[in-house]
């Protein structure tokens, strides 16, 4: 089938460099890279070096250098990764390593011996990648909220960051929040004690100033009635006096529609 | 100069921090903006950088040098986590959800900005990208910026499949062209 015309394969190469390949298209293109294609692997190692072209292309940017630090810390305290002459991922490494005084008992034991506990080995080593995946998982999650906390902190040092709190209106008066809020950089909204929205709905927030409320984001609120929302500095600087939320349409409005669940006093 | 890059990786596979902080150093500029650029917020793009070197770090061992250039690998891996953390917020719509691009939400394709205008509204330089023909321009930044997929493309320019993926074919064979002989 792939020597008969290849063509297609080129339309569907392209878009898989893009990241954009999607249904059956995707499922039939991998089975055909899977199928050794030497001219799809081409296409694809040209499309990814033409595209690192593009970024080169735009002017270099310095990131924060607390990246670099955190990780240059991470680095150093975590072990040297395994030389590449080992194809295979490190958990089955570091087991052997664990169990290498298993191991040496085994042979001396007999090699039958040997064997089971090899068996057991790679049990062992695929209990270990599942474990591992899962604390990357949970790394990440934590990583994510960490990353909220930490900026919302760094917000709360700058003198010009305000606390503004809202409210709880009509149908969710137990509801709080409060709103670390900077003029320059935006800032950070926490909910407490709302109610999930109802299928289909989402929470929208709204700065107030002087002009019509402008949208400033859609959330959700988790188990717990809690929701953490990060909120994009206003167009221009232009001052906010009040922070509203409503209860929307799950893909937002540009006007507010649905009932006021929170808001500031002005 | 890339073979200078690949050693750094072969040293960092074999352990040397140092070699990571000279490769840091060297592709974290280049990414840095791309990152930025999909995920827009500075804190979120710090977040991405700092994962992408570390499985840079974790994953040295696993570059193989005849599958493409470090820089390759490095904005393969910046483009698929940057595209991965706005998918969960998407997903999750605690954040924002901005306008996927603001030229092509700000203005109607039948009077789509020119490149030098498109260029300095966003503030950069004029790109290989920027000099495409508006509609392969449009399908591509859709895909490796925005994070569509062809179905969604296709949905939002309310073009045929069929006409989306050719499209993104002929803007990257253009694109290819460009960087091989930049003008």
């Amino acid at each position: 089938m792939s020597h008969m015309n290849h063509e297609p394969y080129e339309t569907l190469a392209a878009t898989y460099a893009v990241g954009a390949l999607d249904g059956q298209d995707l499922v039939d293109f991998e089975r055909h890279l899977a199928d050794g294609c030497d001219v799809c692997q081409a296409a694809l190692r040209e499309s990814a070096e033409t595209l690192a072209t593009l970024a080169r292309s735009r002017p270099p940017m310095i990131p924060p250098p607390a990246v670099k630090e955190e990780l240059l810390r991470r680095i150093a305290a975590a072990p040297v990764p395994q030389s590449a002459a080992r194809p295979r991922p490190r958990p089955l490494v570091w087991a052997v390593g664990t169990v290498a005084a298993v191991i040496a008992g085994a042979a001396f034991t007999g090699a039958f011996v040997a064997s089971r506990y090899e068996a057991q080995l790679g049990v062992m080593a695929r209990e270990t990648a599942a474990l591992r995946a899962r604390v990357e998982r949970e790394e990440a999650a934590l990583r994510e909220q960490l990353a909220v906390y930490r900026s919302a902190a760094d917000l709360l040092r700058d003198p010009q960051a305000q606390v503004v709190t809202l409210r709880g209106l009509g149908p969710s008066p137990e509801a709080t929040a409060r709103v670390i809020w900077h003029p320059a950089n935006g800032g950070y909204l926490f909910v407490a004690n709302l109610p999930a929205a109802p299928a289909g709905k989402a929470y929208e927030l709204w700065t107030i100033g002087d002009a019509a409320p402008q949208p400033a984001g859609l959330f959700q609120v988790d188990a717990s009635g809690r929701a953490a929302h990060r909120i994009a500095p206003v167009e221009g600087g232009k001052p906010v006096k009040v922070f509203a939320v409503t209860l929307e349409v799950e893909g937002g409005v540009p006007k507010p529609e649905g009932p006021m669940v929170l808001a500031s006093a002005k | 100069m890339a073979t200078i890059g690949a050693d750094l990786v072969r040293q960092m596979a074999a352990g040397d921090r140092d070699a990571f902080s000279v490769f840091y150093d060297r592709y974290a500029p280049v990414v840095f903006p791309l990152i930025l650029r999909i995920v827009r917020e500075r804190a979120d793009a710090s977040d991405v950088l700092q994962e992408v070197f570390w499985e840079a770090w974790r994953d040295a061992p696993g570059y193989d040098a005849s599958r493409g250039t470090p820089e390759a690998w490095m904005v393969m891996r910046a483009r698929t986590r940057a595209i991965d953390r706005i998918r969960s917020t998407r997903r999750r719509s605690e954040t924002f959800v901005a306008p996927l691009d603001e030229n092509l939400a700000a203005a109607p394709r039948d009077s789509a900005p020119d490149a030098a205008e498109r260029a300095s509204n966003r503030g950069t330089i004029i790109t290989a990208l920027d000099r495409l023909p508006e509609a392969q321009r449009e399908v591509i930044e859709l895909a490796y910026y925005a994070g569509l997929t062809q179905t969604e493309i296709a949905e939002r320019i309310k073009q045929p499949l069929g006409t989306v993926k050719t499209r993104i074919r002929l803007g990257l064979e253009r694109l290819r062209e460009m960087v091989k002989t930049p003008s």
